[in-house]
């Protein structure tokens, strides 16, 4: 073997592994792009599901809770405002809305004994929580994603292909952080 | 934002030093095959042809029964959505899933006042999380959260195959072990091969590491397995955001005194959250989980 074939075979070597690292390198940060759509998603499914929540809770209560108009039609209100969210944060602020409203009607529930021993309601109480938290963790994992995706784009050697695909910083959602405030309710 | 970072450092660490401890493993398992075939055929090489796709095979078979007996050996029973506490129990697996960014795992239950739980399955997509009757009791939510994320770890790390794949390197390492001593104690081989100094001090060399190859691969194993275990400690913090819930679930199993005889085979004592064996206090290399106090402390740094 003479130098020149060594030479051509170490080029044709060097240009195989660029090549892969250029496709490994497209495709992580294609998959991590659609992590992010799928982690939103995943938050929009969990916010309907408990806007679609709410007319049972309020059939379950109604019965009981004659005094408390206020804290009832809140909670109508909160939910129509996801119903009618368009933006992202329009979505995100209704729901920071329902979360504040719900917090108050099941503090106000616990001076409702019979409320309490209802079966159902305590059914629903523990679905609603239960939502409430994968919203909360649903955001979480969109955080995680972006996090990840700003990463891979920002730093070298996915700096370059992000250039060339015309990526740019996402951005994070804001979680409140007051979120586990106690509600002020008069009684 | 710093906590964060700090969480991510732990993240980091152990998962260089899992790699090295593989690393270490995979070696003892490639020396094991050199000796082979040094001692038997007086050609190192033969042994990592013949013995090597030989001892692949065994490891595929182990690994492919060992998950399936997890659960039977458990005696655990799919969760009941009917009853609250097990409900409560299929919501935190849901919700781990979610922030793990994972598909949801099988919940089941295991009848038992201690508190413990474990993940099995070979793949993220059939997985499956248990946790005993006493950890629904007996936790507090967050402290339940915590061993859920933990558990939910375990399995986005890849634990259950790690886990069961160096259990079958080092069943294969004794078995090549076993194999070299009988057959040099019988005065089969090697006597022929001996020609010159040289040969001999090799085939010494061989048979002494076929010796200390089982102890060291089972300590290797250990160590692998306390990595994984504070590997999915920090990983579970991080799902939770929440350290301090795992810290007090922690505590809660070291105050919990065993109940009865534990159920299940001790093969799968790595998988659980701590070990139903036996309670660890001190730091031993002959144990699958680090000392839980060294554990608390290490979650409560974060």
């Amino acid at each position: 073997m003479d130098l020149l074939t060594i030479g051509i075979i170490i080029i044709v070597l060097i240009l195989v592994i660029a090549v892969l690292i250029f496709f490994s390198y497209y495709n992580k940060i294609i998959r991590l792009e659609n992590r992010i759509d799928n982690s939103w998603a995943q938050i929009d499914v969990q916010l309907k599901r408990r806007a679609d929540l709410i007319p049972n809770l309020m059939e379950s209560v109604k019965g009981y809770m004659k005094h408390e108009k206020e804290v009832l039609e809140n909670v109508t209100k909160a939910r129509s405002a996801i119903m009618n969210a368009k933006t992202p944060q329009e979505n995100i602020d209704a729901d920071n809305m329902l979360t504040g409203a719900l917090k108050s009607l099941f503090a106000v529930a616990e001076g409702y004994p019979d409320l309490k021993a209802n079966q159902n309601f305590l059914n629903l109480q523990d679905e609603l929580t239960h939502t409430e938290d994968k919203i909360a963790y649903s955001r979480q994992h969109y955080n995680d994603s972006v996090l990840s995706f700003n990463n891979t784009i920002e730093t070298f050697p996915g700096i370059i292909f992000a250039k060339r695909m015309n990526k740019k910083e996402k951005e994070m959602l804001q979680i409140p952080e007051a979120s586990r405030e106690l509600p002020k309710v008069k009684f | 934002m710093t906590k964060q970072l700090l969480l991510e450092d732990h993240i980091k660490k152990n998962k260089r030093a899992t790699i090295f401890v593989c690393t270490f493993m995979a070696l003892l398992f490639i020396g094991i095959v050199f000796a082979f075939g040094l001692i038997f055929t007086g050609n190192p090489y033969i042994g990592l042809f013949f013995g090597l796709p030989i001892a692949l095979v065994y490891i595929a078979i182990t690994y492919s029964f060992s998950v399936q007996t997890v659960i039977s050996a458990s005696k655990a029973r799919p969760a009941n959505p009917n009853i609250r506490e097990e409900k409560l129990l299929i919501y935190k697996v849901e919700e781990m899933a979610i922030a793990a960014g994972l598909p949801t795992p099988k919940v089941y239950v295991q009848d038992s006042n201690n508190i413990n739980a474990f993940a099995t399955g070979k793949k993220p997509e059939d997985a499956i999380i248990c946790a005993t009757t006493g950890a629904l009791q007996k936790l507090k939510p967050d402290e339940l959260e915590g061993v859920i994320g933990h558990e939910m770890s375990h399995i986005k790390n890849h634990d259950i195959l790690i886990a069961t794949v160096t259990i079958a390197v080092v069943g294969a390492i004794a078995l090549i072990s076993e194999i070299i001593f009988w057959s040099v104690f019988w005065g089969g081989a090697g006597r022929s091969r001996g020609k010159n100094d040289n040969g001999a001090i090799l085939i010494a060399i061989a048979i002494l590491f076929a010796i200390l190859a089982p102890i060291f691969s089972r300590l290797t194993y250990f160590a692998i397995s306390r990595r994984r275990e504070y590997l999915a400690d920090s990983n579970g913090a991080y799902l939770t955001r929440n350290p301090e819930g795992l810290a007090k679930a922690l505590e809660r199993i070291k105050n919990d005194m065993p109940q009865g005889k534990p159920k299940g085979s001790k093969t799968v004592a790595p998988l659980y959250i701590a070990n139903p064996f036996k309670r660890q206090t001190l730091n031993s290399i002959w144990s699958t989980h680090p000392p839980i106090d060294e554990r608390i402390k290490r979650l409560r740094s974060m």
